[in-house]
């Protein structure tokens, strides 16, 4: 019994990370469609720059805001300098492609890049709250404190996207320019302008997710860490299965996938997550294959 | 005059030709080169596959190092059970990946740009870590591809590298014959026309789903022969061999050889055997720390690829083709 709440326990909060970074994926998907594999680059980057903001202001909430900032301006010059230039000039048959590889090469050069700079140092975050699960009538179980900033903090970003997305001019422009950019323009909304806002706030929501993921686990900080290839893979996985369109389709999806995993983990066996998260995938996409709340249609043509 | 040099024929005899230059010289090089020909023989094959899904059939697969590891292990298993001989493992590697692939074909057509691209992220992740799941597939040490000595009326001083290095160019010269032919054939027309509007293909009468599987079903075929010659250099197969990067510099290679052209497929197997050797080249120059030596091919590969998809989108050989023709229509007025 212990064992299936520790193991609900854990799916949730390693589920809620992967919601922030789906989340991420459609923010970016919707205001530009591309598929951003670069995101979990965004994210170590923001994470290495909250890492030496906690050295400098030795708090870890400063550091979160600060590397939220930071990754939501990191997010902008990207699509300001490469994804303009690349729609510009992108006209031939591989246009569908291009963005992907582009990311691709963008998320390479972070890594690598970040490898050559921080390489060979030692970066450890540590939880600003006990990581220790409480402990109820002798069994320790595997909610901590922290455990609950994560959930909260997602709840949070949730609340306050959903705030902006209905209830704000900014986000009826988020959702015009998404769902056609050409009258949008017509009506006056500064679509690019709008579009560069989209991927800063995915910016932000990657650096929250990294900043949250790496404490959470061993806490130490490299570019091939697991931690980033999880974020990497299942928040890509969390996205789609969600359907890509919709932030509480990325939730679901993220929620989904950090249940079925947790489910693997405790009682088969730690090898086979990624293969679980592969025959997760395939199943959902074969009796939904736009995800379980995208929508028919749109796509053809 | 532009028929006449695509002809069955005359491709053949290139092919044939191309082969004996390719013999010649690997009797004129030193043993690493042979060994570099061999890699860069697997390179053309893998890429040709990825080309041919990507840039013929519009279909984006980012797993490709997932068919590469079918490939591999199902060579060594005939070999090491049943002992067949090593072209007969080619072939097993070739037919097991494609049937795996028409397998994953048939749900790949359901899916498109962004879906499919996923699925293929999570196989080529998923894929690999199943070798340490069951005890004969070696686990995480992999197991042993012993090709065996090359025939002995080749002369003793045959080395076993030149033996990789004329399996991997014929195999690649077959399996690049091939593909041209098939590229050149009403299925290739199809791919083509799937690729250039979806719903337009399906007007004139061309099941997409089926085209989209076929494409991907001879791709994985392809890849299965790549990953066996993989397993070939390297000796052994284990799930370290094919990580997600070996996918992602898959594509690299594609896009750098330009994905809609299979003659560019030399540039980008080129790049990828010869960037290793610039990088250690540069990070000799910068003084050889450890972190620079590491990663410097990452960065390298990287900035080609961001470079090449913002200024020669199409793969320079495309480029070459449309300023021609641009030139050759002012050259008309």
């Amino acid at each position: 019994m212990f064992t299936f709440i520790d193991t609900i326990l854990i799916g949730l909060t390693s589920g809620a990370v992967y919601s922030l970074m789906a989340i991420a994926l459609v923010l970016v998907w919707r205001s530009t469609r591309v598929i951003n594999f670069a995101q979990a680059g965004q994210a170590l980057l923001s994470t290495y720059i909250g890492f030496e903001c906690i050295g400098r202001f030795n708090s870890y909430w400063v550091a979160l805001i600060l590397a939220m900032i930071l990754g939501a301006g990191v997010s902008a010059f990207i699509e300001i300098v490469f994804m303009r230039t690349l729609f510009k000039r992108n006209t031939g048959p591989i246009a569908g492609v291009a963005p992907i590889i582009a990311t691709l090469g963008l998320l390479g050069i972070i890594r690598s890049g970040i490898g050559i700079f921080m390489g060979g140092k030692e970066t450890i975050i540590r939880p600003p709250v006990s990581n220790i699960g409480y402990t109820i009538s002798g069994h320790t179980f595997a909610l901590s404190p922290f455990k609950l900033v994560i959930v909260s903090a997602v709840v949070v970003m949730m609340v306050v996207l959903s705030l902006i997305f209905t209830k704000t001019n900014i986000g009826l422009a988020l959702r015009a320019s998404a769902f056609a950019p050409e009258i949008a323009r017509l009506a006056g909304v500064k679509v690019d302008a709008i579009r560069t806002l989209g991927w800063a706030i995915a910016g932000a929501a990657g650096a929250a997710a990294g900043m949250l993921q790496t404490p959470n686990g061993t806490g130490a900080l490299s570019p091939d860490s697991l931690e980033f290839s999880l974020l990497l893979v299942f928040g890509f996985i969390a996205a789609v299965i969600g359907g890509l369109e919709s932030l509480i389709g990325a939730v679901i999806g993220g929620l989904l996938l950090g249940l079925v995993l947790a489910i693997v983990l405790m009682y088969i066996n730690a090898t086979l997550l990624f293969m679980t998260a592969f025959i997760l995938l395939i199943l959902v996409l074969l009796v939904r294959p736009q995800g379980i709340m995208g929508k028919k249609g749109g796509r053809r043509a | 005059m532009h028929k006449l040099i695509h002809t069955n024929v005359g491709r053949l005899f290139f092919f044939v030709f191309l082969g004996f230059i390719l013999f010649l010289a690997g009797n004129r090089v030193d043993e690493l080169r042979v060994y570099q020909g061999a890699t860069l023989a697997m390179f053309v094959v893998a890429i040709s596959s990825v080309i041919l899904l990507t840039g013929y059939s519009g279909q984006v697969s980012l797993g490709h190092g997932a068919l590469l590891a079918i490939g591999g292990y199902s060579a060594v298993l005939a070999r090491n059970y049943w002992s067949l001989p090593i072209w007969l493992c080619f072939a097993v590697a070739v037919l097991v990946t494609a049937a795996a692939g028409s397998v994953l074909g048939t749900a790949a057509a359901r899916l498109s740009g962004p879906y499919l691209a996923g699925t293929t992220l999570a196989l080529a992740v998923g894929l690999p870590s199943v070798a340490n799941q069951f005890s004969f597939l070696g686990g995480e040490q992999g197991l042993i591809f012993d090709v065996g000595m090359p025939p002995e009326s080749l002369g003793a001083e045959f080395s076993p590298y030149k033996w990789y290095f004329w399996i991997a160019a014929s195999a690649a010269l077959i399996a690049i014959w091939w593909l041209q032919n098939i590229l050149r054939s009403r299925y290739g027309r199809t791919w083509r026309a799937v690729r250039g509007h979806e719903v337009a293909a399906e007007l004139a009468g061309i099941h997409v789903g089926k085209a989209k599987t076929l494409a991907f079903t001879v791709s994985s075929g392809l890849a299965g022969l790549s990953g066996a010659l993989l397993a070939m250099t390297i000796g052994t197969v284990s799930p370290s061999a094919f990580p997600l990067t070996l996918s992602f510099s898959l594509l690299t290679g594609a896009v750098l050889s330009g994905v809609t052209t299979l003659p560019g497929v030399m540039i980008g197997a080129v790049t990828l055997v010869a960037m290793p050797e610039i990088a250690s080249a540069i990070s000799h120059r910068l003084g050889d720390s450890d972190v620079v030596t590491q990663n410097l091919p990452g960065v390298l590969v990287s900035a080609l690829l961001i470079l090449v998809v913002l200024l020669v989108p199409n793969g320079p050989v495309e480029q070459l083709r449309t300023l021609r023709i641009r030139k050759n229509a002012k050259a008309h007025l």
